[in-house]
């Protein structure tokens, strides 16, 4: 009969055994390269030679020389607050609907989760590039309604961004998912004694449901805001950035000064500024958290 | 019993779990991005083992090569590389084609992690940034030795290649700014086809009768794409794009550029030419599937051997010399190398890969396969052997012709593209396009396009 420590040390070991891939993966894919650029953030590094400390000049040169660095950040802050907003909006909509008993639903939850697994690829990307742009099936479409227009939704920098956003909320089944399985969670006995009261259902909505969904009202709106601050594909693929850099996303800017112009320091120093911009917006919303988020495990 | 069978299983699904990384390491690298590790910017990937083998002539060796190109070229060339291992049997090849986008992003990822192809298509226009920063192999050693006859390539071509006092490349093929045409869609308006001596108002008025006529673009092409067409037109008016020491513009007075600017937001303006957003349309549908050769258009920019890249699907095109200035004897055009074969410096087959180039470009087995597509051949004498061989479509005969043509128009062939070019060139489609858009005036473009260029140069420099 082996000893108590001895059977938890070997459990141990299975354990680590188990995360040894992941592990692995993370250190040597996430961790040390991300040691590694913020070293190269302090140095003029064109990717051919050796990299050359320069101090802060990079971050200096980013806040006071760099126009199209504030362009970039205007376009992905412009981004989350549109896009965030709106996809927990129609997410928790259409988890709501679903939420009923009716035939077909297993087909339409699926339906409407297809979007976000496929959606950040290149494939989809390249078909909205096409539904959007010049001589596409909007401006046919449009033109049949006696619409004419000489530039495409994707060529007018005024509304070129609208369409990444659109492609962005199209893409709402994950966080759909999430409320829909919050939903189930909220006691039925809460709406029971509403409707005993006689309540209708907007009151049993604003009074019951959303206050019980803060917690994944929030864990959603911090994930969301996080990957939107890193959307690329859309930005890259549909518009290369155009036109005029009025969909110019801030990776996609990090990118093509690491790439295309061998300026990797100066954008190795834009990622961590980009870093330092998300945990600013996390640690709000995590301190305001005790002003709207409900637990129940908490009430008295 | 039953825990032992426990802690067997587990064991049993790592050691699975472990051996399907393996499967991982082998390969080109397929980047993993997984969704956690995203805010840390890319930063260069570690050297993989690559099955790169050393040894010398008579032992087995595996050449990596790389090119940007189209379908064709690449269908062709990989033509060529198994004619080269047919005769050398030793020598075998790993082709990493694509095509012109990404192609130079791709290669500074490669060069950043020490896994740069043995044998790289360059461009002049990061020919510097590489050789600068000793990227590339100095192919004087070989041309010394014999492995690399350039006897019989032009002096000044030759020198192209030639930064800091090594030979950074070989240059494969020169070119020269051209205008293309459809001559049917040209016919269908009535204009008359272009000669060597137009201008730049014979150009706008074929271009804008095209549209009245037809309904047609005159002019189909991407005029501010990079400021290849803005440097001719610079030279055109005696000044220079840069400055000597190459940390500024060279021009003084930015009426040239907008001038230059304002001339196609005019024809964009009249529909002779597409606006931005039909431009990015029309670059989605690839070489073969442009205006000029589908015949929804009657010109284009493009380099001299643009008709005979696309002669597969359209073989009635023709190109001409660039307009010239009316009234203006100055010689704008240049001779550019069309691109050069460069060795990497990390390469460990390097003898092998010279000799690979040295076929390339002198040997007719070669040649033949590649009918000038990248480019009229550098070397004289495969250049009378394919005019001798009547092997030539009219499209290639048509280009060897208008070399000697052209030459009559050329100065001096510039310096290679500073550090920082692309950046530059970024900047010139900005400025142009805000004023397509019609944000700024051309004048204003022009300052903006000075002000953002000098700082790139003054500080890649």
């Amino acid at each position: 009969m082996k000893s108590k420590k001895k059977i938890r040390q070997a459990d141990n070991a299975v354990a680590y055994l188990l995360m040894t891939p992941w592990l692995v993966g993370f250190i040597g894919m996430w961790l040390i390269p991300a040691i590694i650029s913020i070293y190269y953030s302090f140095t003029d590094f064109n990717l051919l030679n050796d990299p050359k400390i320069i101090g802060f000049a990079n971050y200096a040169r980013a806040f006071t020389q760099d126009e199209t660095f504030v362009q970039a950040l205007k376009v992905t802050v412009l981004y989350v607050l549109i896009l965030v907003p709106l996809r927990l909006a129609f997410a928790l909509f259409v988890a709501m609907l679903l939420n009923k008993k009716h035939k077909g639903l297993g087909l339409y939850r699926t339906l409407y989760y297809v979007p976000s697994i496929i959606g950040g690829s290149i494939a989809v990307s390249v078909v909205w590039k096409q539904i959007f742009g010049n001589k596409g099936v909007v401006m046919t479409l449009l033109s049949v309604f006696g619409i004419h227009q000489t530039t495409s939704f994707l060529g007018n920098p005024k509304t070129a961004l609208s369409v990444i956003v659109l492609m962005g909320v199209w893409q709402f089944g994950s966080s759909m998912l999430i409320f829909l399985s919050a939903l189930k969670q909220i006691p039925f006995t809460l709406y029971e004694s509403a409707m005993v009261d006689g309540a209708k259902p907007s009151y049993t909505f604003f009074r019951i449901t959303l206050p019980m969904l803060t917690p994944t009202i929030f864990f959603n709106l911090i994930l969301q805001i996080i990957n939107g601050f890193r959307v690329f594909t859309e930005s890259y693929v549909i518009t290369d950035g155009g036109p005029l850099d009025s969909t110019l996303s801030y990776v996609l800017y990090l990118y093509r000064r690491a790439f295309t112009y061998f300026d990797m320091g100066y954008s190795c120093a834009l990622a961590w500024i980009l870093v330092a911009i998300i945990a600013v917006f996390t640690v709000i919303i995590f301190k305001t958290q005790k002003n709207w988020v409900y637990y129940e495990s908490e009430e008295g | 019993m039953k825990r032992s069978l426990k802690k067997i299983t587990a064991l049993g699904m790592a050691a699975a779990m472990a051996f399907s990384l393996a499967g991982c390491g082998s390969g080109n690298g397929r980047e993993t991005t997984v969704n956690g590790g995203g805010t840390a910017a890319p930063s260069a990937e570690t050297s993989e083992t690559q099955a790169n083998s050393t040894e010398s002539a008579g032992e087995p060796v595996t050449l990596k090569i790389t090119w940007w190109g189209g379908q064709g070229r690449h269908d062709y060339t990989q033509k060529m590389l198994d004619a080269y291992t047919a005769s050398h049997p030793n020598v075998t090849f790993e082709a990493m084609p694509s095509g012109w986008d990404g192609y130079f992003d791709k290669l500074a990822t490669q060069a950043a992690s020490g896994s740069m192809p043995d044998i790289v298509q360059m461009d002049y226009l990061y020919i510097t940034t590489y050789a600068k920063n000793n990227s590339l192999a100095d192919l004087q050693q070989f041309v010394a030795d014999g492995t690399i006859d350039t006897s019989k390539i032009d002096e000044n071509l030759l020198n192209t290649g030639n930064i800091n006092g090594k030979l950074n490349g070989l240059v494969l093929s020169s070119s020269y700014l051209s205008v293309g045409y459809n001559p049917e869609v040209l016919a269908e308006a009535g204009a008359a086809e272009p000669a060597s001596s137009w201008t730049w108002d014979d150009f706008i008025k074929t271009a804008e009768t095209v549209k009245e006529k037809t309904g047609k673009y005159g002019m189909a092409g991407g005029p501010v794409d990079d400021t290849n067409l803005f440097n001719y037109w610079v030279r055109q008016h005696g000044e220079s794009l840069f400055r000597e020491d190459k940390k500024a513009i060279g021009y003084s007075d930015d009426k040239l550029c907008s001038d230059f600017i304002k001339m196609w937001a005019d024809l964009m303006a009249k529909g002779a030419a597409p606006n931005p957003d039909e431009y990015a349309a029309i670059q989605t549908l690839g070489e073969e599937g442009r205006p000029v050769v589908t015949g929804d258009g009657a010109m284009l920019t493009e380099w001299n051997n643009y008709a005979t890249k696309v002669s597969g699907t359209n073989d009635k095109l023709k190109m001409v010399t660039p307009p010239m200035v009316a009234g203006s004897g100055t010689m704008g055009l240049w001779m550019k190398p069309g691109m050069f074969f460069s060795i990497a410096e990390t390469s460990k087959v390097k003898k092998e890969a010279a000799e690979f180039i040295d076929w390339f470009v002198n040997s007719e087995e070669a040649n033949d396969i590649m009918m000038a597509e990248r480019g009229t051949p550098v070397s004289s004498v495969i250049r009378d052997y394919m005019v001798a061989s009547g092997k030539l479509s009219d499209q290639q005969a048509a280009m060897f012709k208008g070399v000697e043509d052209a030459l009559a128009l050329c100065g001096e062939t510039p310096d290679p593209d500073p550090v920082g070019m692309s950046e530059v060139n970024e900047s010139f489609k900005n400025a142009a396009y805000s004023a397509f858009y019609g944000q700024v005036t051309p004048e204003e473009a022009a300052a903006k396009f000075r002000k953002d260029a000098d700082a790139i140069l003054s500080r890649n420099n």
